[in-house]
């Protein structure tokens, strides 16, 4: 497929004795939102986990634009695009919004010896991202994360991803322990990350959010991909419910 | 009109600069500094005689340098027990070299450095490599340390003899403003400060620091080098400390293996006074420069309104108390984002 992102093919993982992934394949294009459902322990974090870096398979590959690519660790998959949103986001609470966005690609400025952290500009480019995933709000960039409710701090990592020209972002549960507002927040926030030519793997327990956002349902029940190719504008709630308890 | 409207946005700008201050971590510490100060000396007016800023300012950079290592550190959530034998082995290692004619001083500086560095290189490795709380490693370190002190000097104080060295004088030479003795020491002090104070809070190295410390996995998962810059924390405060040694004991004209036992505590208390905080995440230079007068000021003042010197460590305890209560008390009004 030509607008294919990412692919990954027939992936299998075992934790001991536990085979935690089964022969997985999973495949994202250009522009598209994914969901990604199943119940505790259907393999979902695993499956996540080895495409952001942060566990290697037993077996498989993994394709990006047709080319086949080893993610080492997590700093590969972001250095290749693909960026991960965990509930917890991985924000540091003590630094400031600005200073998070940038953690690791700081921008500098004058002689290299001084290593001086380009605050300005930080502070610029923040300012805009605030308003680009739609914190209206008048947040200073400099504000520490710890002051930020859990909504807004899901809106940071979000506008980190898409600052940095991620083509995908994987979006880990985000609307766990947020509030009615909050979520409805980053469901737009998503839905906007699509409008700019990001892609988005959305992992959710409430089925209800990936109704509401995403082009097309994967699921997965014990290590194993059940179904591939679920509409959401075609198939009714129970329908998917029934799929993901195998009922 | 408009006059009327400019005065009030003079004052709204002086409230809002009123609050930043006030919600500083520096701001509780420097009102106990200021408070101190004024007590001390309108109970003792010896407290502000020259020759009694110039005995305060002769110890306090020794001390102080090893805060500003200790700050970075701290912020980039480790700790180091070891810089107090660190402290008094590397001036062992500097004047035996030097005693026992194996090269020039100016060598032998170098090579007390160079050991100070690798005792914090194997500190941090053990730290980050083999995932052992700072805590155990360094414990361990300062024993291994101070033994090697004195098993070398079977105990006894090197003989410092420095007469007509270049090195020495450009360390800890004294000079006068008037009445004023001033060491060298207290210049490099104030050097070393500013640079750490910048790399703190202006330098990218800063950002990865207090990254470090505040959320390590977060931080690594951005692409920090946690481990490369802890190790290199280390191996500073490690140098720092060994710097203070050699100053010290140039100063007072013996090396002490025994020099320096204790320093660690005062080290971290010093620190944490001035509103770095002892789980990482966040530090500052400044704040630990007043933590250092407070405590030293006190260990002085004390003594000259009339306090017998066995009660000092009393009110130590207790400012570190109260300090530590006020810094909690904001770090919860910070965490309801008030």
């Amino acid at each position: 497929m030509a607008d294919e992102l990412v692919r990954m093919e027939r992936i299998n993982k075992y934790f001991g004795h536990v085979q935690a992934l089964n022969d997985v394949t999973l495949s994202v294009r250009k522009n598209e939102i994914v969901g990604l459902l199943g119940d505790n322990g259907a393999g979902k974090s695993t499956l996540i986990k080895i495409l952001s870096g942060a566990l290697r398979p037993d077996s498989g590959e993994i394709y990006m634009h047709g080319a086949k690519v080893k993610m080492r660790s997590t700093t590969d998959a972001i250095a290749r695009g693909i960026e991960t949103i965990y509930q917890d986001s991985a924000l540091v609470v003590q630094l400031s919004i600005a200073r998070n966005l940038f953690l690791g690609r700081e921008p500098v400025k004058g002689l290299r010896l001084f290593d001086w952290l380009d605050q300005k500009k930080m502070n610029a480019a923040a300012r805009q991202l605030l308003k680009k995933v739609g914190i209206t709000k008048d947040i200073p960039p400099t504000t520490p994360i710890s002051a930020l409710s859990g909504g807004e701090r899901q809106a940071v990592a979000i506008a980190r991803a898409m600052h940095f020209e991620s083509e995908l972002i994987i979006l880990d549960e985000p609307t766990n322990n947020l509030g009615v507002e909050e979520t409805q927040g980053v469901l737009r926030f998503v839905r906007s990350a699509r409008d700019s030519g990001h892609s988005c793997i959305f992992i959710a327990h409430n089925i209800y959010h990936v109704f509401q956002v995403v082009d097309r349902i994967v699921i997965m029940r014990r290590g194993k991909k059940v179904a591939d190719d679920i509409d959401p504008k075609q198939t009714t709630i129970e329908g998917v419910e029934r799929i993901i308890t195998g009922m | 009109m408009p006059q009327q409207l400019g005065t009030k946005r003079i004052q709204m700008r002086l409230t809002a600069l009123l609050q930043r201050l006030i919600s500083a971590p520096e701001f509780g510490p420097l009102i106990l500094l200021v408070v101190e100060i004024l007590v001390f000396t309108v109970r003792s007016p010896a407290f502000l005689s020259t020759s009694n800023i110039s005995n305060l300012m002769a110890f306090t950079p020794e001390l102080g340098m090893i805060t500003l290592g200790m700050t970075l550190l701290m912020t980039a959530g480790e700790f180091d027990l070891s810089v107090g034998s660190v402290f008094g082995f590397a001036p062992i290692m500097m004047w035996t070299f030097y005693n026992t004619h194996a090269g020039p001083l100016e060598v032998g500086f170098l090579f007390a450095m160079g050991i100070a560095a690798l005792i914090g290189f194997i500190n941090g490795w053990m730290v980050t490599r083999l995932r052992i709380p700072s805590f155990l490693v360094t414990l361990g370190m300062q024993f291994v340390v101070r033994g090697t002190a004195l098993y070398i000097t079977d105990g006894f104080p090197q003989h410092t003899w420095t007469a007509n060295s270049g090195l020495a004088n450009l360390i800890v030479g004294q000079f006068s403003f008037g009445a004023l003795r001033i060491y060298a020491s207290l210049l490099w002090f104030i050097v070393f400060a500013v640079i750490l104070g910048y790399v703190l809070t202006h330098s990218k190295a800063g950002n990865w620091i207090q990254a470090a410390g505040g959320n390590e996995y977060a931080a690594r998962a951005r692409g920090v080098r946690v481990t490369r810059t802890k190790i290199l924390l280390f191996i500073l405060t490690a140098v720092i400390s060994a710097y203070a040694g050699v100053t010290s004991s140039i100063r007072v004209s013996a090396a002490n293996p025994n020099s320096g036992t204790g320093y660690e505590l005062e080290v971290i208390a010093m620190v944490v006074i001035g509103g770095t905080a002892l789980t990482g995440g966040r530090g500052t230079i400044i704040g630990t420069i007043i933590g250092v007068l407070i405590l030293r000021m006190m260990r002085n003042g004390i003594v000259l309104v009339g306090v017998p010197g066995l009660a000092y460590n009393i009110f130590i305890g207790a400012i570190i108390l109260g300090m530590m209560a006020l810094h909690s008390g904001l770090e919860r009004r910070h965490r309801a984002g008030t």
